[in-house]
């Protein structure tokens, strides 16, 4: 999965579909077609910017968008756009969305236990900065204690 | 994942066809050496999945990439196959409009890649074998592309198997000779042995994502 979610996108290949959907935004008709393609580029843009962009655009093409076909597509961007931005709580509600639909897709599970992962490994990440403070903090007051009763 | 180590090398492998041609169940049989018969879905996008394998004494990392064959997907294609060294186009041997899209795809890498080798392969195979009717393009009419695409024709099957391995072994092997023909690359110590015991053995296997 580590290939799929850091995955970067041709800055060529990004100008390319962005010209298209340009092109169609000053014609005031956006196909789906467009957005997706260019979104797609975007999520995997080199900078965070390029993902949020991303991300912004398939949000607005799940409400669009009337027919289910293209959904379970932008479920599965959504969800690796929010996975690069280490947002794992949107990542994951995403995956699971897609899940919902198709409980056995395969990209879809591996992208899940890829988040789970990272939450779990940030959770650890977590206990132990709060851990580290705690003895930080233990040793400081410590030292105070210490300099209190010396100067008394 | 399988992480290249020193002296190993590094091949980029694209799948390319129409949707439901198979191309995905391909890759799950030969890295995970299963079929699961679970309901259709379409790939999202492109998923990937790599192998380590060992042929003429040296380890080859495939790096594979299973492309969508929606049409949703098919302008972002060139995307995937860029700099990939092989190509194997799936068609479903049962559907007739599956191996006009191979065709599509041969003229669209041969435009784009002409240096990425081309492996024509048939799925489904074993639907064949039970209904020899169902057979949808006639084999002289696959041969002949085969033959002036100067490419490999296999037909498999990812439910028994059958030349599942033979195909990703050969693109190994057809890679590691080429650069071995190429006079340019570094001398020595990319030596090669002719022949291994392990030959051809799979060393290592990634899940897919």
């Amino acid at each position: 999965m580590d290939r799929i979610v850091n995955e970067i996108c041709d800055e060529n290949d990004l100008k390319k579909f962005q010209v298209l959907y340009q092109e169609q935004v000053k014609r005031g008709v956006v196909d789906e077609k467009a957005q997706f393609e260019y979104a797609w580029c975007l999520i995997r843009g080199k900078a965070h910017s390029d993902t949020k962009k991303g991300i912004a655009l398939l949000e607005d093409l799940f409400r669009r968008i009337k027919e289910d076909e293209g959904k379970r597509d932008y479920l599965f961007c959504l969800s690796l756009g929010y996975t690069r931005l280490k947002e794992y709580e949107d990542a994951l509600k995403y995956a699971k969305a897609l899940l919902k639909v198709e409980p056995e897709n395969r990209q879809a599970q591996s992208l899940k236990h890829y988040i789970e992962d990272k939450m779990k490994k940030d959770g650890l990440m977590g206990m132990a900065i709060v851990g580290g403070a705690a003895i930080a903090i233990g040793g400081l007051v410590g030292l105070g204690v210490a300099l209190t009763k010396k100067l008394n | 994942m399988n992480k290249r180590k020193e002296g190993e090398l590094d091949l980029k492998i694209v799948l390319l066809g129409k949707a439901y041609a198979g191309k995905t169940c391909l890759v799950q049989r030969y890295v995970n050496q299963m079929f699961t018969d679970t309901p259709y879905q379409n790939t999202i996008g492109a998923a990937y999945a790599s192998a380590r394998v060992k042929v003429h004494g040296k380890t080859v990392i495939l790096n594979i990439w299973d492309t969508a064959g929606s049409e949703r997907y098919q302008s972002m294609s060139r995307i995937y196959y860029r700099g990939a060294k092989a190509a194997v186009l799936c068609f479903d041997l049962t559907d007739p409009e599956s191996f006009d899209k191979a065709r599509y795809w041969s003229g669209e890498l041969e435009r784009n890649e002409p240096n990425c080798l081309i492996y024509l392969c048939g799925t489904k195979k074993d639907m064949v074998d039970i209904e020899p009717g169902s057979r949808a393009t006639p084999v002289s009419q696959v041969q002949s592309l085969a033959r002036d695409l100067r490419s490999e024709l296999y037909e498999t099957s990812s439910t028994t198997g059958e030349k599942v391995n033979e195909v990703f072994m050969k693109i190994a092997s057809d890679f590691v000779d080429n650069i071995k023909n190429m006079p340019l690359e570094k001398p020595s110590t990319d030596s090669f042995r002719i022949s291994q015991p392990s030959d051809g053995q799979r060393k290592g296997w990634c899940s897919s994502c």
